[in-house]
């Protein structure tokens, strides 16, 4: 007992020693430039978004924001370099749920990291996923998509945006929520190669996400059938949402938000987020995603960190299907 | 309003000169671009979008394209001065271009590439004004399957490269092959030949191998050599001789056509044409010996069909909105991010932007010409330094080059690696051609062999019952066969690139 009060004593001792240590050092954060890494090569879409939040929230910062590509590995290269640093605060990096996920739950992977070495400190991005075809496709409704899929299973073929991304799922929620429909899984390497074969017809429908596709849906040379999230995207309010269609639970995003090593002081994550917050809110930002038809979504604190959980356990259920699925 | 108006109107939209301010700095950039190694193309221009955002959408838009197409001729420079290429679409420069640069005619191989890619880009672009639209539609026809055929086909052009030996030919891509495995596999997502590092988890890098294979050894190579005669010969001859000239002529116009073509198909890259233009070059060729040694047509016809293939892989982009390379996707975004969707659409709503960035390649391809002329014979003067210096400088360029790709010291072994591996290639005389050919070759190859299993259920009978599948492959048989029955060529010694 009293060893445990002792232990107790000199732990909270120390704890104080660390706080008075570094507070100074807290107060003036940031005293150098900030790095901000993506886990994807320069050009992708979280990177140009990164590079636009960064070019309006260092103004407010008082110190560049620099953002550095480690791209590699479908993320994990620039995942495992975030979780290594020192949880100062000056290195910060796009997380992208649930490919953050996956990659911690696959085991062939061997991530040396897992859900808890990231401190979630904002969310930016929120983009539904949805389904669609070729504007002449026979298939004009979810429903008659699934009568498909049940009455020819593996048939269908439909096209994915690569091994275990969150479109990847959103295929295995639609045929658990759909009981005997079987698609012919087509893992192809993202938006452009699904609208290419599908406008080929090598593909008869793919899984994507509201971003990649709202302007073909605009200019009519493809049709979305519905939109896998609680409510309707503002890109495409005439499509409906799965929900609405009798399939609640096929329910499947692609998020980008911001986090850091485990450990990070709180003084610091809240001037982060205090900063990226405000940017994100910026008019400019909000134009320049929308354009693209990037849905932002901010997100933080036990909002942000709820949601990293619930996404985690989510990806682990259909990731282990995915793993044991006949046809992967 | 027909074509030629609107084409019109688009030069003279390109030519303001605020636009013809933007397409000079992007032909300045991207040269940059390309003369440095590690910074390809599609980081350079992502990296450079947050400066087009004050810009008007035309503008920014000239810039990045002139930043693209130039980034494709700067490569060229260091893979003739130095056997490094700057960026991947110049490998195949370094086989004949730097035997120039040591022949003392590195001022000719740089000028025939400037006025080779010119052409290519020129004529590429006209193309792209008249032809465009159903020629992208019949492009599309090519799936996974016709790739898969396609790429069998380039396989077995390999036996073009090989040497003096088949076998050691085809030993060399299958080393290539193996090398493109590394990584986790594209279909099921397992690691392969990874040793649980997650940097070996992407492959290992196409740019610190082949600078590796080529920049290095070629320094451990010189290094090792007694003294070398620094090259002395006259490098003011900058335009190739009437001779010269003679060679070129048809290499330009067969380069120019296999870009074109190769541009059209989205997902081909910016590597595969020039090693396609290439081969082609040396099959026909009369004194196909010279190939590796230093001859023009090596140069001449890779370079044409880069520049041709990335005007016209534009096409693709500007008539169906589909990249079809990693720095048309950067543009494409760049498009989007101010507001223009590109595809069918912007032609009929936007018609004056369109046809003004049209109007600017052409421009930019005047510029890089006037740009990069003059400019020849200042790089051609490095070749006067004495080599001590000038090994140091590359090595310090490859290991920054290596580097800055992805900010990764690993990259930096694999790339020193590669120079050991490649100098003792080079010393037993093994073909490095090959090699690079399985290196590029191979993860398309499998990815378009299993996405179209994937489509087909796992039934073969894709490859054959599909119309331009079965001709490809009929050809590569034709090609395969053809090439064994042949006799070796008198020549005993071969190219060693």
């Amino acid at each position: 007992m009293i060893s445990h009060i002792v232990t107790a004593a000199i732990g909270v001792a120390l704890a104080l020693a660390a706080t008075t240590g570094s507070t100074g050092a807290q107060q003036d954060f940031p005293t150098k430039p900030v790095q901000l890494m993506v886990a994807y090569p320069a050009g992708g879409s979280t990177d140009i978004a990164a590079r636009i939040v960064a070019a309006i929230a260092e103004k407010s910062l008082g110190q560049p924001i620099v953002v550095v590509n480690k791209g590699g590995a479908g993320g994990q290269v620039g995942w495992t370099e975030l979780v290594r640093q020192r949880p100062d605060g000056y290195y910060i990096g796009f997380i992208n749920l649930p490919a953050t996920n996956t990659v911690i739950l696959d085991p062939d992977r061997k991530a040396i990291f897992t859900e808890k070495d990231f401190m979630p400190i904002i969310n930016q991005v929120l983009d539904p996923g949805v389904i669609w075809v070729r504007a002449d496709s026979p298939y004009k409704t979810v429903h008659d998509l699934i009568d498909a899929a049940k009455k020819s299973p593996n048939t269908i073929r439909a096209a994915t945006t690569g091994i275990l991304s969150d479109d990847h799922l959103a295929v295995l929620m639609t045929e658990e929520a759909a009981p005997g429909a079987v698609f012919r899984l087509v893992h192809l390497e993202g938006g452009a190669a699904q609208f290419k074969e599908i406008m080929a017809g090598n593909i008869d429908v793919a899984f994507d996400n509201v971003g990649t596709i709202t302007p073909r849906v605009k200019s009519g040379e493809i049709r979305a059938l519905a939109v896998m999230d609680d409510v309707r995207s503002k890109f495409l309010p005439d499509v409906p949402t799965m929900k609405e269609l009798g399939y609640p639970t096929v329910v499947s995003n692609s998020t980008r938000g911001i986090a850091g090593p485990k450990g990070m002081p709180e003084p610091i994550v809240s001037k982060l987020r205090e900063v990226l917050k405000k940017a994100m809110e910026d008019p400019e930002h909000v134009s320049k995603l929308e354009n693209q038809g990037l849905a932002i979504k901010i997100m933080v604190g036990e909002e942000y960190a709820k949601y990293f959980a619930d996404t985690h356990a989510k990806a682990k259920k259909y990731t282990e299907w995915a793993k044991s699925r006949p046809q992967r | 309003m027909d074509t030629f108006q609107h084409l019109l109107s688009g030069l003279t939209a390109a030519t303001s000169l605020q636009n013809l301010g933007f397409a000079l700095i992007g032909c300045f950039l991207g040269t940059l671009i390309g003369v440095l190694p590690g910074l390809g193309p599609a980081a350079g221009t992502a990296i450079l979008i947050p400066l087009t955002f004050t810009l008007d959408p035309i503008g920014a838009l000239i810039m990045l394209s002139a930043i693209y197409y130039g980034a494709m001729y700067g490569g060229t420079i260091t893979s003739v001065l130095i056997n490094v290429p700057g960026e991947a679409a110049s490998v195949v420069t370094c086989f004949d271009g730097y035997q120039m640069a040591r022949q003392g005619r590195g001022g000719t191989a740089l000028g025939i590439a400037a006025i080779g890619s010119f052409v290519g880009g020129i004529a590429a672009t006209v193309a792209l004004i008249v032809v465009a639209p159903p020629l992208a539609r019949i492009a599309l026809s090519f799936g996974p399957p016709e790739f898969f055929a396609l790429m069998v086909l380039g396989l077995c052009l390999i036996t073009g490269l090989a040497g003096q030996s088949l076998l050691t030919g085809l030993l060399m891509t299958v080393l290539g092959l193996l090398i493109a495995m590394v990584g986790i596999d594209p279909v099921r997502g397992a690691p392969r030949f990874t040793f649980g590092i997650p940097s070996l988890y992407d492959g290992v890098g196409f740019i610190p191998v082949v600078m590796g294979l080529f920049g290095v050894a070629e320094i451990l190579l010189t290094v090792e050599a007694p003294y070398r005669e620094v090259v002395k010969t006259k490098l003011t001859s900058l335009l190739p001789s009437r001779e010269e000239w003679r060679r070129s002529f048809g290499a330009i116009a067969r380069g120019t056509g296999v870009g074109f073509f190769l541009g059209l198909i989205p997902g081909v890259g910016a590597i595969i044409p020039t090693f396609v233009a290439y081969v082609f070059e040396k099959r026909l060729s009369k004194t196909p010996e010279q190939f590796g040694r230093g001859a023009i047509e090596g140069v001449a016809a890779p370079e044409t069909a880069n520049n041709a293939y990335a005007n016209a892989a534009m096409i693709p982009l500007l008539t169906l909105g589909i990249p079809s390379s990693p720095t048309i996707a950067v543009l494409m975004g760049a498009f989007i991010i101010n507001g223009l969707t590109p595809g069918p659409f912007l032609f009929k709503e936007r018609p004056d932007l369109v046809w003004a960035v049209i109007a600017s390649f052409m421009v930019g391809n005047v510029i890089l010409l006037i740009l990069n002329l003059p400019f020849v014979g200042l790089w051609a003067r490095l070749l006067r330094l004495p080599y001590q210096y000038v090994c140091v400088g590359t090595l310090l360029f490859c290991v920054i080059g290596a580097y800055s790709l992805q900010q990764s010291v690993f990259d930096v072994g694999v790339m020193i690696v590669c120079g050991v591996i490649g100098y003792g290639l080079r010393k037993i005389d093994l073909p490095l051609a090959p090699l690079v050919l399985g290196l590029i070759l191979g993860p398309f190859i499998e990815k378009s062999l299993r996405t179209s299993l994937e489509m087909s259920g796992g039934d073969l009978s894709i490859f054959y019952t599909r119309p331009i599948s079965l001709v490809l492959l009929l050809a590569a048989a034709v090609v395969l066969v053809g090439s064994l029955l042949r006799p070796p060529p008198p020549e005993v010694r071969e190219s060693k690139a």
